[in-house]
């Protein structure tokens, strides 16, 4: 004990050392059970990224995702696990190493599929445990990694292909070797500036072969190029030493992107599909690379390089190929001619073919991963990714509250916060085609505002009626062409409820839900004619879809306090204010000191405290800047104040400013959620079930206060009630203990049916219903007793809770309910008598006891206000309630007695025979009365014998406790002859306890055996387990 | 000896922890020292703990019984009624069925996946290279707003669907005064496969010189948990030689060891 005493003491003295220095905490000792929900879906999942298998175990596979990490499965695909949550969730390529597969892995973040919205990755990664732990083992800068190659007879030789940075120079581009397992690393072939690795294989019968290729590529915020003079494809036969391109027979001039693929049956068949200015398709090599032979230039094999340059090869038999393509596609000629795959998601990008049987295969599309049975003619989708890529989130006030959103090329969604028996696929209602973005519900009507692409539909869809209006903007005499960004500013008025925004370059406004429109703007963008030519983007090959649109309106928000005060933030970097109603435009930018030149604005939010404050989030990545800008003003855009601190880690996109407390805000980044209890002076990472994923939009939902993520690739996260945040300041950090303020809890009443998914489908928990009882411990409580419990409003003692002790915030729930009845022994189970009375609505005090220090804390409960049960029959069904619950209770003590009478009435018979007379008359009376009580005979299934008071007692007692209306005529009739037997049968006890029992006593005196001895109630109460 | 242990833990606390240096040995050397001192834990032959499990509402009191030679025995009581949950007699492993109330020997795997932790009495980190463990100090890391030595317990290869698998726990050891407060390992079969059980102790206090938690949370990483709260520990306790063994007769009522 003095040793624990002593450790006590230096953690005093330690804290009083500290007394004087504010506290700051991480988000690991604060934020304590505060926790992510995350709810997906997964039935529409999200982009994979590239696939991987382990070599030896065909139920083990990998899926490398867009925007949502790492997943395994090792049960062959039938479900996946997030194994990656803590690290960069874009994913390049992931490698198993072949001489140690069970615990090497390596993940090449940053996506290497270079579209519009690709996330970035910020290095190299390796598990030496089969995936549990990961260290970061360089390249650091690369932002996208293609290609991981291991020596099979080496774990210690690796080459990783850095594709590098899409949005910029950099030289940390090429083919890198490492001979000590990662901690060193020497570049052996070299990009360029604009030019990286883009593939790179190893033949793995001998190792010191290789093919690299090199890609020349780069992104602007308004065009792509893709293609030039420097891509090229190369061979190294001494592990990396030398290279020579290897270009005979493939196509001069300009080249683009290479998907190369070795057939891993026969090292000199080799198959590039080449991105070309002419001669552009796939090619053949028999001949280890020496020479190329040109085979095919179908539709799926040219398309999009950018997007689908990868070539996988039967294991088994070299002429069997899968190309990635628009829908994906197979030869079994050695690509002589290809056959389209099965129905399926478009936009494959990766596949895998099982190690012991070809027919079986998986691929991995924009919508998900597929698995094939029948090489490739039916593909089923895994219903349980939830690697969703939402680019935005609003919620509706309905109870339980919905989400909406739309996804990368995965439509436009609403679905519910909440469900019976959890957040299922087929709770989720699809309202838009195409890629998704901003989705709203009028706040008043059954109406949903979507859109797609580009604004190419923007739709109000009916609820009620099923029925669509497609409300899109189209010119007017003397309109320019409209520039709608890809994922154009969709947005409400929080004043007026039919009001619509939807801005191109101009602000366009509709008074009558989207009926009519109006433009309230000159053009607030730049207008900068050299950022418009997106017909020319693309490179060798045109890409003209939409998405590099630029010098448009990308966001809008009209103040809550006043619908005149409307702000404005472009792709190209204008912030533009009017505070008319869109009569005159000011344009802010040039106030705001730091932020470099049309970077662009992505948020801004306008505060619903001070008509002259918003918030600007802009996001520079597209400019090959990653760092994070956040700027306030509280004068109309005057001047401007950077809240960003050096604990935000990635770019950011997105701020939420809480209702209630101003200096509570909460910053979406590339990276996850930061949230700061101080205005912006210190920011803290929110890692609790909160994967480091893009979170791209967040809504905050005004009565229950949840935050509601909007994430680019692990779906929508919520953080269930944060109010407990708004109260942390540095006086309540300093505290031993303090109790957060809670709403009165409404005990809801919904029915139990739900749920019909099965183990393979994803699932998104619900919320707790119950009472959340929140405090801050400043410490862990690890040593001596903590006990919490709740009592009534006159001090009664109700049930026991667990305390939780962790440092930080704390959350125990209470399901509202009493103890489980005591009830009667019998040889099998009341499975009734495992239901709990709900307490009253009402006053309850919390009091938790730590070591020799109290705390009370008081929680209001209040009744289902939607139930619509009347208050008297509340009172009616709780009266009843309470008297089976006594009855059980009572009869378990009758029981109880009996049993120690017989127990009596045995050792009476065993001390003397001549008591056996009189012992065993009492016996049998006993007997014949325990057996109308309880079953004594049977088992817990479908063995059970006739059921007996203890049964029909608890079956009524747990319809009633379970309902919450007045009870009906046939309950309160059933009940009066249950009453009725229970005191029939406490009476007979009686009889035969003064009778028979009273007389072997009597008798029994005379043997030296005492009179029996038995519980009080009260004791029994306490002892009976 | 107080003393040492004191400076040592002042030297720690002191220096936010620069603890590094220290080994996992060490560190498992201070766990036992500080809760008792590695003599006291070897001379434990064993421990008879009673206390109630939580679930889905439920207050279930359970009686644990646990010998240094392997043996164990667990049983719950409903209602008035004893049900073994799980009981180890060295060979076979069994319990009750819920349904029929009988002993049913548990399958083969499990059986012998028991059998190959039997010697972690009283904690699988007790001496724990002569069991043929390994150990591994990954870092410092921060659970349950306290910041804690990882350590990486490496034990035999358990079998999962007749496959060897990696049989791999994580402690977490508080950084001030070397106890675990969490505990965590894979699930290799089912349907939580690939996630995490998450085990918590708190609430350590004192019985006859050894320190035991006694509020022990089990459950999935961040999902919900049940708690153990311990009523009592005794130590070396007498017990009723013949309830590990499986009931050969049917319909026989389990003894609670308590000899009631």
């Amino acid at each position: 004990m003095k040793k624990i005493a002593l450790l006590i003491l230096a953690g005093i003295g330690y804290t009083m050392a500290l007394a004087q220095e504010p506290v700051v905490l991480t988000g690991d000792e604060l934020f304590g059970s505060l926790k992510a929900r995350q709810i997906g879906p997964a039935l529409m999942s999200g982009r994979i990224t590239d696939l991987a298998g382990h070599p030896t175990n065909a139920r083990i596979i990998y899926a490398g995702t867009a925007g949502g990490g790492v997943w395994k499965s090792a049960d062959g695909g039938s479900t996946f696990t997030s194994i990656f949550d803590d690290y960069a969730q874009s994913i390049g390529t992931i490698a198993i190493d072949p001489g140690n597969p069970d615990q090497v892995i390596w993940v090449g973040t940053g996506e290497t599929w270079t579209r519009n919205s690709t996330s970035v990755g910020d290095g190299l990664y390796k598990s030496v445990d089969g995936g549990v732990n990961w260290q970061k083992v360089g390249f650091a800068k690369s932002e996208r990694i293609s290609s991981i190659q291991i020596n099979p007879t080496n774990s210690d030789e690796v080459y990783v292909g850095v594709l590098g940075p899409l949005w910029g120079t950099s030289d940390e581009r090429g083919v890198y070797k490492t001979t000590d397992g990662g901690q060193t690393w020497e570049r052996v072939l070299a990009g360029d500036n604009h030019v990286g690795c883009s593939d790179l294989i190893m033949d793995m019968h001998n190792p010191q072969v290789l093919y690299a290729a090199f890609w020349e590529f780069g992104r602007t915020a308004w065009g792509f190029n893709s293609g030039g003079d420097k891509s090229a494809l190369y061979k190294s036969t001494d592990g990396g030493k030398t290279w020579a391109k290897i270009h005979n027979g493939l196509p001069t001039g300009k080249l683009g992107r290479f998907a190369i693929a070795l057939a891993p049956s026969d090292s000199k068949i080799l198959y590039a599909a080449v991105e070309a200015e002419k001669d552009k398709g796939l090619y053949r090599s028999d001949d280890a690379g020496a020479s190329w032979e040109y085979l095919n230039k179908d539709f799926n094999l040219v398309v999009r390089p950018f997007y689908f340059s990868r070539i996988v090869v039967d294991p088994r038999n070299p002429d069997v190929l899968i190309k990635a393509g628009l829908f994906g596609s197979i030869s079994k000629d050695g690509g002589k001619t290809f056959k389209q795959l099965g129905s399926m998601h478009a936009d494959m990008h990766d596949a895998w073919f099982d190690i012991n049987d070809s027919d079986r295969f998986y691929a991995g599309t924009d919508g998900g991963v597929y698995r094939t049975w029948d090489g490739g003619s039916n593909m089923e989708m895994v219903n349980n990714l939830p690697v969703s890529q939402f680019y935005h989130v609003s919620v509706d006030n309905a109870e339980p509250y919905n989400v909406y959103g739309g996804l990368q090329d995965n439509g436009s969604w609403f679905g519910p916060s909440a469900s019976p028996g959890g957040i299922e696929a087929r709770d989720w209602t699809s309202v838009g085609y195409g890629d998704g973005f901003r989705v709203y519900r009028h706040p008043q009507k059954d109406f949903v505002y979507s859109e797609m692409q580009g604004a190419e539909g923007v739709w109000r869809y009916d609820i009620k009626r099923n029925q669509t209006r497609d409300i899109k903007i189209f010119p007017v005499e003397g309109d320019p062409k409209l520039r709608f960004n890809w994922n154009a500013p969709l947005t409400l008025s929080p004043n007026n409820p039919d009001r619509v925004y939807i801005g191109s370059q101009f602000v366009h406004r509709s008074d009558d839900m989207g009926n009519n429109w109006q433009r309230i703007s000159p053009d607030l963008t730049t207008n900068d004619p050299a950022k418009q030519k997106q017909v020319e983007s693309g490179g060798i090959s045109r890409d003209n879809s939409g998405a590099e649109n630029h010098c448009t309106i990308f966001t809008i928000a009209e103040s809550p306090l006043d619908e005149n005060i409307i702000w404005v933030g472009t792709d190209d970097g204008n912030v533009q204010l009017t505070q008319n109603g869109g009569q005159d435009w000011q344009n802010v930018t040039a106030n705001i000191s730091g932020l470099p030149k049309n970077t662009w604005c992505y948020h801004i939010e306008a505060s619903s405290f001070n008509k002259g404050t918003a918030y600007a989030v802009f996001d520079g990545h597209t400019a090959n800047d990653p760092t994070p800008y956040v700027y306030k003003t509280t004068d109309f855009g005057r001047t401007w104040k950077s809240i960003v601190t050096g604990d935000i880690y990635g770019f950011a996109r997105n701020i939420q400013e809480d209702y209630v407390n101003e200096d509570l805000l909460f910053l979406g980044t590339e990276f996850g959620l930061y949230i700061t209890m101080d205005g912006g002076t210190h920011w803290t990472k929110f890692t609790n079930n909160m994967p480091a994923a893009a979170v791209h939009y967040i809504a905050l939902q005004p009565r229950t206060n949840d935050l509601v993520l909007a994430t680019h690739g692990r779906g929508i996260i919520i953080i269930d009630d944060i109010s407990p945040l708004r109260e942390i300041n540095q006086e309540v950090l300093n505290k031993k203990v303090h109790f957060f303020a809670s709403k009165p809890f409404v005990m809801y009443e919904e029915s139990g049916f739900g749920g019909g998914s099965n183990g393979n489908q994803f699932i998104g928990p619900n919320p707790t219903r119950n009472a959340k009882i929140a405090y801050y411990l400043k410490r862990r409580h690890t040593f001596g007793k903590m006990t919490m419990e709740v009592r009534d409003a006159s001090g009664r003692k109700i049930i026991d809770l667990d305390p939780l002790k962790k440092r930080g915030v704390n959350i125990v729930t209470w399901d509202y309910r009493m103890p489980l009845p005591k009830m009667a022994r019998g040889k099998t189970f009341a499975f009734s008598g495992f239901t709990s009375p709900r307490v009253p609505a009402g006053t309850y005090t919390v009091v938790m006891k730590k070591g020799k220090e109290e705390y009370q804390h008081t929680i209001e409960l209040q009744y289902d206000p939607g139930a619509g049960i009347a208050l008297a029959d509340r009172k009616a069904q709780e009266e009843m309630v309470m008297k089976l619950y006594n009855m059980n209770q009572d009869l378990a003590y009758l029981v109880y007695q009996i049993d120690e009478t017989i127990a009596y009435a045995n050792k009476a018979q065993e001390s003397s025979p001549k008591l056996k007379k009189t012992s065993s008359s009492l016996l049998s009376s006993l007997q014949e009365l325990k057996e109308t009580l309880v079953i004594t005979t049977g088992d817990n299934y479908v063995g059970m014998a006739e059921k007996e008071l203890r049964e029909k007692i608890g079956d009524l007692y747990s319809v009633v406790t379970n309902n919450f209306y007045k009870p009906g005529n046939s309950q309160y009739a059933n009940f009066a002859i249950l009453d009725k037997a229970l005191e029939e049968a406490k009476t007979q006890y009686s009889f035969i306890k003064n009778k028979e029992l009273a007389r072997l006593e009597k008798t029994a005196s005379k043997y030296n055996l005492e009179s029996m001895q038995v519980d009080t109630f009260e004791e029994f109460l306490k002892n009976y387990k | 000896m107080k003393l040492k242990l004191m400076q040592t833990t002042l030297a720690l606390v002191l220096t936010s922890v620069m603890s590094f240096a220290q080994s996992a040995d060490e560190i498992i050397a201070n766990f036992f020292e500080n809760t008792g001192g590695a003599e006291a834990w070897e001379a434990l032959e064993g421990t008879k703990t009673k206390g109630t499990f939580k679930q889905q509402g439920m207050e279930i009191p359970v009686t644990e019984i646990k010998l240094k030679d392997g043996r164990s025995y667990t049983i719950y009581n409903f209602q008035g009624k004893e049900i073994v949950g799980q009981a180890f007699d060295g060979e076979v492993l069994w319990g009750h069925n819920f349904m029929s109330m009988e002993a049913e020997k548990k399958d083969d795997e499990s059986t012998e996946n028991f059998k190959r932790e039997a010697r972690d009495f009283p904690y699988s980190l007790f001496k724990y290279k002569d069991k043929g463990y390994q150990v591994e100090l990954l870092g410092t890391e921060t659970v349950e707003g306290a910041e804690c030595f990882k350590l990486k317990l490496i034990k035999k290869p358990q079998l999962v669907d007749g496959q060897e698998v990696d049989n791999i726990s994580y402690f977490y050891m508080d950084t001030e005064n070397f106890v675990p407060i969490v505990v965590e390992q894979e699930i290799k079969s089912g349907e939580m496969k690939g996630k995490f059980i998450w085990v918590t102790f708190s609430d350590y206090q004192e019985v006859e010189g050894l320190y035991f938690p006694f509020a022990i949370t089990q459950g999935i990483k961040d999902m919900g948990a049940n708690a153990f709260t311990i009523q009592s520990i005794e130590l070396n306790p007498a017990v009723d030689e013949t309830i590990f063994s499986f009931p050969e007769t049917t319909g026989e009522e389990p003894k609670d060891g308590d000899g009631n």
